[in-house]
């Protein structure tokens, strides 16, 4: 019997099959990646990322057991009836529990077989990535197809959950009585009335939220800073939180049932249907609306904000390391030994050397840009490792020149006019926060007893030093610097190293630590790029597990959910049909009533994200880059990704949810 | 009077199936009857009316209604032509648990792209003459079964279909609910001329129509017709025929 039971109820149980293997599969791939020694020990330092996946595995069983539990209820709830009418022909109460463990049973099995294949496979697949990715050097022969720890884990893990949720399923059935089996599925659709209050309260609590995450717009003045980042945070996702709760349960209802006054709309042939239908669907499943929308609301928001900040670094890089290689030449023979030790890398005419002499100057100038002390005290900026003494650096207008030829940033030159005796171009750390710059301020350079007057013709982002070596740098005509040299102000002098050869050179970087003793004022450009994968790729990773995972319950859940609510509703749309709906209203009809549940949880988990991007970006990071649009092209690739899964799952679901309903 | 329904050597046979569920199946229908129709259980009456009403289509033989030929119908048409002629009731009610009585009575004219002022006159004329007006802006599921029935047939019969299909109406309902559904379709057609094929295996229920067409496996085997006698001599019969079928077995 419990065979044949498998068989008639195929369509369910396909995806039950198909989302608990996917849920072992990632299960399995993450217990075997955090088991996996070889890997482990390449990518994490003092055990790191073994803390970190201790901690996202206990989040990931969480996880499997809510999705396992939920799946499972909502099985058993479809299957009221059928056992009801068994218990009603004489099965005892064991037989019909027996029938259900055996059914659960066949089915998990069934599921850890596949995924435990396929996580394997997975785990291969992501090894290898990351082999790839950080161009690591792994013997992937040495790494096992089936970790047997890994294994072990995921089956007892998986086999504890299984027993638990016979046992749950034996005392959900042992408490109900015959009565309640037989009724369980239509419960009571009255309570129909609507409050007013909450609706208003949802509405509101959500408009205080985007309100007070916009605020952060302000700057100093806003509340954010006033009050303090993370109070303010988290005043403003309880706003969110109780706000989307309430929207969703009371206020979207109440929306509705005023769209209903509007006749000349309400009384067409497919609105007559799908409003009221809505109405009496999100009675009954707003406790899961609501929680899909905060899933996929902390899904998006998690992606958008981990893929802006592995983007932002590296977009920074830029900034932080302009050129291929650059150091401090402390000592006379370095330029010497530097250069030998790069001609072993890379042919001598492939690389250019650029040696720039940095002035420091003061000024008596009231007005002065806060590059002039920025880093001069311990806490003024954690990218600074150094303390730097007050003061411009002053580099001349063609050594400006040079370094950005040398660094081949052809965009940059061509916007450059040349510079007047008395004009300089001021080198911003950060962009200023209220917008204004110090385009045609003046400053005095005292150089000696002298000073210099010198008006800022622009302000540019595009340092041809890194931080490390000169921060508050001013670009100063040939003469004017002339002028400095020989008033004999203090100086460093610069190496720049430039050469498509010498990129992605990790040794050839290492040597140079060597040579130069670990100054801190060496910096590389593809060295910085690469030292930002392998130390957040380790994060990305685990983090995307998690991801992963929501979006296949959230998937899954949406699917079971739509399926299961049109199909009790199966013979309202046969009546449709004999009243004289034709088949395409029909499919409009359920096409509409899906996508409204598609879209709920999607476009408040879009908004969301949008709003938690922007109190990330704008209160946590800091913005060293220019304010673009181009920033938010990992958000909006997170997002898009989202919306083609999601546009996947809904089509499946409109799939068979057609196939069900349309079957005569 | 003119013929509203003919059927034609009208045959079914459904797939697996090894005998027929209809043979060679011929009568025709006026407009503004009543009719009837009788048999035990498996003797092919739901068949008929599904057949009858482009809801399944026959094996041989053919229907017409008002003239036109079911067989040219074809998904969008035959939808169509429902929308546009047929009315059904069902023993279950069958109503749209998540609309109001009001929505659920509404629904049909809706499909006629009606304006909603003449949509929500016709609804409130045709409750109150059924008697379920008070319950209009409830829901389906806060309703007794007669008044849910009732309902159902203000949903069949307000767009004035050419035929209303009831398929056991009174199947579940106690027996003052069930009388009073059937003075209401007998009022529905005496007064709005609303042609009426019932299904039925109650004698009482029986009575109230004009004529009665009896089945046994698939075939008319007997009709038997009202003409000037009173409902309970019609009703008397009735059960005497029904009792005679059932000892022949
Ligand atoms: N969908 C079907 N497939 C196969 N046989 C059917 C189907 N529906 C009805 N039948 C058969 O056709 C015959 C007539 O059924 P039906 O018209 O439902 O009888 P009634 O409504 O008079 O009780 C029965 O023998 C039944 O088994
Ligand atoms: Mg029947």
């Amino acid at each position: 019997m419990a065979f044949k039971n498998l068989r008639k109820n195929f369509s369910y149980y396909k995806l039950y099959l198909t989302s608990v293997s996917l849920i072992i599969t990632t299960f399995f791939a993450f217990t075997s990646f955090s088991m996996n020694r070889i890997m482990l020990d390449k990518i994490s330092e003092n055990g790191r990322v073994e803390s970190m996946c201790n901690t996202i595995s206990i989040f990931l069983m969480a996880f499997v057991i809510f999705f396992m539990a939920y799946s499972n209820r909502f099985f058993l709830k479809r299957r009221t009836k059928e056992l009801g009418i068994y218990a009603l022909l004489g099965y005892q109460k064991i037989t019909i529990l027996s029938l259900l463990t055996f059914e659960n049973i066949f089915i998990c099995f069934g599921a850890l077989g596949i995924g435990l294949v396929t996580g394997a496979i997975a785990h291969k697949g992501i090894v290898a990535g990351i082999t790839a990715l950080l161009r690591l050097s792994v013997d992937n022969a040495l790494i096992p197809l089936f970790n047997v720890n890994a294994l072990k884990k995921t089956v007892g893990f998986i086999m504890v959950v299984i027993f638990a949720l016979c046992i749950s399923n034996s005392r959900f059935l042992f408490k109900a009585s015959l009565m309640s089996l037989i009724r369980f599925e239509k419960k009571a659709e009255k309570g129909m009335a609507f409050h007013y209050c909450p609706a208003i309260l949802g509405f509101v609590m959500i408009l205080c939220g985007y309100g007070l995450a916009l605020d952060i717009f302000r700057g100093r003045k806003s509340v954010w800073f006033s009050i303090g980042f993370y109070p303010v945070g988290m005043l403003t996702a309880i706003f969110i939180l109780f706000g989307t709760i309430f929207f969703i349960s009371a206020f979207l209802p109440y929306v509705m049932e005023i769209s209903k006054e509007r006749k000349r709309t309400f009384y067409t042939q497919i609105k007559i249907i799908t409003i009221p239908n809505f109405i009496y669907r999100i009675r009954s499943n707003a406790k899961t609306l609501i929680m899909l929308t905060l899933f996929s609301a902390a899904t998006l928001t998690i992606s958008s904000v981990m893929a802006l900040s592995l983007y932002y670094p590296i977009a920074a890089v830029s900034r932080m390391a302009p050129s291929e290689l650059e150091c401090r030449i402390e000592k006379g023979d370095q330029v010497e030994k530097v250069k030998q030790l790069v001609s072993e890398y890379a042919p001598e005419n492939t690389v250019t050397y650029t040696q720039t002499d940095i002035y420091k100057v003061t000024s008596k100038s009231l007005n002065l840009p806060m590059e002039y002390s920025v880093g001069t005290s311990k806490g003024d900026s954690d990218n600074q490792a150094l303390l730097r003494e007050k003061g411009f650096e002053c580099i001349s207008y063609s050594q400006y020149l040079s370094l950005l030829q040398a660094q081949k940033r052809e965009d940059v030159i061509k916007d450059l006019c040349g510079l007047k005796d008395d004009e300089c171009i001021l080198v911003k750390y950060q962009p200023n926060t209220d917008g204004s710059d110090e385009t045609g301020k003046t400053y005095l350079l005292s150089v000696n007893r002298n000073d210099i007057l010198v008006t800022v013709k622009e302000v540019t982002l595009n340092n041809p030093i890194s931080f490390a070596n000169s921060v508050g740098t001013l670009i100063v005509s040939d003469a004017t610097y002339e002028r400095i040299q020989l008033g004999g102000m203090p100086k460093t002098s610069i190496l720049s190293i430039n050469g498509e050869t010498i990129e992605n050179q990790e040794s050839l970087f290492d040597e140079l630590k060597d040579l130069l003793e670990n100054s801190p004022y060496l910096q590389g450009h593809t060295h910085r790029i690469n030292e930002i994968f392998s130390l957040s790729s380790s994060t990305f990773l685990l983090i995307g597990f998690l991801v992963v995972l929501f979006f296949i319950a959230t998937g899954s859940i949406l699917y079971f959910n739509n399926l299961s609510s049109l199909t009790d509703s199966k013979e309202d749309y046969e009546i449709l049909g004999k009243m004289g709906y034709t088949e395409t209203a029909i499919r409009r009809i359920v096409k509409k009533q899906i996508a409204v549940f598609f879209c709920i949880p999607f476009l408040f988990g879009l908004i969301d994200c949008f709003f938690a991007t922007i109190v990330y970006k704008t209160g946590l990071m800091q913005n060293i880059l220019k304010n673009s649009l181009s920033l938010y092209v990992p958000t909006l690739a997170a997002i898009a990704l989202t919306a083609i899964i999601y546009l996947i799952y809904y089509w499946l679901t409109v799939r068979s949810c057609c196939k069900i309903i349309l079957k005569s | 009077m003119n013929t509203l329904l003919e059927a034609h050597e009208v045959t079914k046979t459904y797939e697996k199936a090894q005998r027929p569920s209809l043979k060679k199946v011929s009568f025709s229908v006026a407009a503004g009857e009543f009719i009837g129709i009788m048999g035990a259980s498996g003797s092919g009456k739901t068949t008929l009316l599904n057949v009858l009403s482009t809801i399944d289509v026959p094996s041989g033989g053919d229907i017409l209604i008002n003239g036109i030929n079911l067989r040219r119908l074809t998904g969008k048409s035959a939808a169509d032509f429902r929308r546009d002629n047929l009315g059904f009731i069902f023993q279950e009610y069958f109503l749209l648990d998540s609309l109001t009585i009001r929505e659920n009575i509404s629904v049909p004219l809706t499909l006629q792209k009606l304006l909603p002022k003449k949509i929500e006159g016709m609804v409130l004329t045709l409750a109150e003459r059924f008697g379920i007006a008070p319950q209009l802006d409830k829901y389906p599921s806060e309703l007794s079964g007669g008044q849910r029935q009732r309902a159902s047939a203000a949903r069949a019969i307000i767009k004035k279909p050419s035929i209303l299909f009831a398929d056991e109406p009174t199947g579940a309902l106690d027996s003052g609910s069930a009388t009073e559904l059937l003075n209401t379709l007998l009022e529905a057609n005496q007064e709005l001329d609303t042609t009426i094929l019932m299904v039925t295996h109650d004698a009482y229920a029986a009575s109230f129509t004009n004529r009665i067409l009896i089945f046994k496996d698939g075939q008319i085997v007997k009709e038997l017709s009202k003409q000037d006698g009173s409902r309970h001599d019609f009703y008397e019969s009735i059960a005497a025929e029904v009792a005679r079928l059932d000892t022949e077995r």
